[in-house]
């Protein structure tokens, strides 16, 4: 589904992803764990279309993603969440998710100013589609909090809406940047039930960055470490959170020798 | 594994948050007695303001008979479009655009062109009006192309760039020589204008009366009133908003934001140029000097007085941009709005009840050791006829010494004001309770002895004045909401 060749991203002297290849299948979740500056979330960004990769390609099946706009890359089918969760804070929160169905939707300047049938149409659509996608979390962004600017939402729940807001743009690939990031236990025990329900109920394939290993362990098909913008290790979670390079650059040099 | 700890949520409600909970108070509490007048405001159903707004607007239009009145009426109207417009480049999709007002200018031109003796060319106004809304868009979106990866301070450098060459070009165009050509052109009538319009026409019925103008702008009002605000609520409006917000965010939920400015832009540029149409159909004559820096800024004022972003704030920041200068105009209006502006700013000072009763007390006090000490120096008395004309200034005859050499004073007391209050924006609680009389007994020493002689100083002044007071009191405007950026 996305394929990742040669990939290497370089900001002056420094290589933040070095040669990377990485192969995700349709219907997988997979991780990618690696320490701060692993270039993790640069991964994301390059394949999102907002760096330009210095060489390499970003496969989407058979559409090549490096050179697009963040905007096309999110209409064929690529949609995000960020580590430092970046909603419409002043927008309410239907709004944040009925503001991302821009792509999917047509009416115009005109279309609006006159109320058109047709714009009146889809302004209905849009709505009930919110709708559904806030209900997916159950209870926790539903009723009355619908009204309510983004910025009075608690983190985990603005975590949630980033990924209602992504859901909306109708994506085949989902990337999660850190989505248990703040959360106390339960919350983090709710966001992998609810990774593993896009997989099977929404049919995604998703790639998740993540620092929490019981929630890596939890959701991961396969697991991949970067250190330095290297791949160090892929495979399921056993094999790479025993993986002496992974053990190496998470607590240092020697250290999994002494073990 | 993360430990963080689950809310306190004992003392609240099922199913509210304590982030909400909080923020409601906060609203509430936020700005004081403004805030609470606005709460009054707001409890009357949106339909029914604009309903009141709408009934008083025809009541005006039938029974005014005052073709001064209905002028400015008019041009309140044009002010509005222009508020409108802006509101939509700058605040829906917040871009600055400082070369807003040459657009309206562009329009204003255009009309002159196409209908009056100038060139000889007598379009009906049915015809120019389409032409001009067009192609003013068309030029809107000449400039955005090349601007439309610019942002912020940039985009607002290239803008009022634009802003001054359009005023350079219509200076220069009253001699314009083609290749070829022998004798040289008037195109624009440079610095002396173009005279000698033609009315607005449409279908043979001329619009011989302001009146006219008045229904027809009035109409045109209603119908843009409606379009934005369905145009803000619906696809188009959000996609802006989420410009505003978070670009990069928004870009990536596919939204195509350099479009999206382009037709802000566009849209707002074509708004200026239809009110531009209209302004030189009521003025009959159009001057480059009337679309300068000035006027941006009124419009601008305008904007962020009623609140960026809201449509009935845009209403309330036109009315009183537009209004204010024309009630300044006469002296004895301009004493009153001045002694209540500054009576409410030392009302919002002070904001405790028992406060302001001290220093309206205290005010008093300094004006009678004010006068002790003039004539204790033995300063020559000024006559009260020669400044105390306005019904506020007879009240205050025997309270405020007024010298005979009034520009020497008015400018010493100017100085030490402007002081004062540089003075009392830094100083602590305790200083600010006793400088605040001593600034309020400066200012209307000042406005008697030297401001009231010069209205057209003054009319600058107390809107300057009234924007700073405002944007202190409630940051956000009148009628806006409290943005919050990061959290």
């Amino acid at each position: 589904m996305l394929e990742i060749k040669d990939l290497t991203m370089q900001f002056g002297a420094l290589k933040s992803i070095n040669d990377l290849n990485i192969k995700v299948n349709q219907g997988e979740v997979v991780s990618v764990i690696g320490p701060n500056g692993a270039g993790k979330t640069t991964l994301f960004n390059v394949i999102t279309g907002i760096y330009t990769p210095t060489s390499g390609t970003v496969m989407l099946g058979e559409t090549k993603l490096n050179g697009l706009s963040p905007a096309k890359v999110n209409r064929m089918g690529v949609a995000r969440t960020f580590q430092n969760v970046r909603l419409f804070l002043n927008m309410s929160v239907i709004e944040n998710v009925m503001a991302a169905t821009y792509a999917r939707t047509k009416s115009g300047l005109f279309a609006s100013a006159l109320a058109l049938p047709s714009s009146k149409g889809e302004e209905k659509a849009v709505r009930e589609r919110a709708e559904e996608l806030l209900s997916f979390f159950g209870t926790r962004l539903t009723g009355y909090r619908w009204g309510e600017p983004a910025y009075s939402l608690s983190y985990a729940n603005r975590r949630r809406l980033e990924i209602a807001r992504a859901l909306a743009t109708d994506p085949k690939v989902l990337l999660l940047d850190e989505p248990a990031a703040g959360m106390n236990p339960k919350e983090t025990h709710e966001i992998t039930e609810i990774i593993e329900r896009l997989r099977t109920e929404k049919g995604l394939t998703i790639l998740v960055i993540e620092h929490d290993m019981h929630v890596v362990e939890g959701i991961s098909d396969r697991v991949i470490a970067l250190d330095y913008g290297v791949k160090i290790a892929e495979g399921d979670f056993e094999k790479v959170a025993t993986h002496p390079d992974v053990i190496e650059a998470y607590l240092g040099r020697g250290t999994s020798d002494k073990k | 594994m993360s430990n963080v700890k689950p809310e306190d949520t004992s003392s609240l409600g099922i199913g509210t948050d304590q982030w909400v909970e909080q923020h409601e108070k906060r609203i509430g509490n936020r700005s004081g007695l403004v805030g609470k007048a606005l709460s009054l405001l707001q409890r009357i159903p949106v339909f029914a303001r604009y309903g009141l707004l709408l009934g008083a607007a025809f009541v005006f239009g039938a029974l005014v008979q005052n073709e001064y009145l209905l002028r400015i009426a008019v041009n309140l109207g044009v002010f509005l479009m222009l508020t409108y417009g802006l509101n939509i480049v700058m605040c829906f999709a917040g871009l600055l655009d400082l070369g807003y007002v040459a657009f309206f200018g562009f329009g204003a031109y255009q009309y002159a062109l196409l209908s009056s003796p100038h060139l000889n060319t007598h379009l009906p106004t049915i015809a120019t009006i389409p032409i001009i809304v067009l192609s003013t868009a068309l030029l809107g979106l000449l400039v955005s192309l090349p601007s439309r990866r610019l942002f912020g301070d940039y985009l607002a450098i290239v803008t009022l760039f634009f802003g001054q060459v359009f005023v350079q070009l219509v200076l220069a165009s009253d001699s314009i020589t083609f290749p070829g050509a022998e004798e040289s052109k008037d195109f624009t009538g440079g610095s002396n204008g173009i005279p000698g319009l033609d009315k607005f026409k449409f279908f043979g019925f001329e619009f011989t009366s302001i009146r006219h103008y008045y229904w027809f702008v009035l109409v045109v009002l209603i119908l843009l009133t409606i379009a934005i605000t369905r145009v803000d609520r619906t696809r188009i409006g959000r996609a802006w908003r989420t410009i505003r917000e978070d670009s990069l965010a928004s870009e990536s939920m596919g939204i195509s934001i350099n479009n999206l400015k382009t037709l802000a832009f566009v849209t707002g540029a074509a708004l200026a140029g239809f009110a531009g149409a209209i302004y030189a159909g009521v003025q009959l004559a159009v001057f480059v000097n009337g679309f300068d820096v000035p006027l941006l800024t009124l419009i601008y004022a305008a904007v962020i007085l009623g609140g960026s972003g809201s449509i009935p704030g845009a209403i309330m920041g036109a009315f009183i941009m537009s209004v204010l200068p024309e009630i300044l105009r006469v002296p004895e209006y301009s004493e009153i709005l001045f002694i209540a502006v500054l009576a409410l700013t030392i009302i919002t000072l002070s904001k405790s009840i028992k406060k302001i009763l001290l220093t309206f007390v205290a005010l008093l006090v300094t004006g009678f050791i004010g006068l002790l000490i003039f004539q204790l120096f033995g300063v020559k008395r000024a006559l009260d006829e020669t400044w105390a004309i306005g019904p506020v200034s007879k009240i205050m005859k025997s309270w405020l010494f007024v010298p005979e050499n009034q520009i020497f004073w008015g400018n010493i007391s100017f100085v030490l004001l402007i002081a004062a209050i540089a003075y009392y924006t830094t100083a602590s609680k305790k200083i600010r309770m006793i400088a605040l009389p001593i600034i309020g007994y400066l200012a209307i020493f000042l406005w008697e002895v030297r401001l009231i002689a010069n209205p057209s100083v003054t009319r600058q002044l107390i809107i300057g004045a009234l924007l700073i007071v405002l944007m202190i009191v409630r940051p956000q405007g009148f009628l806006g909401k409290a943005r919050v950026e990061v959290l």
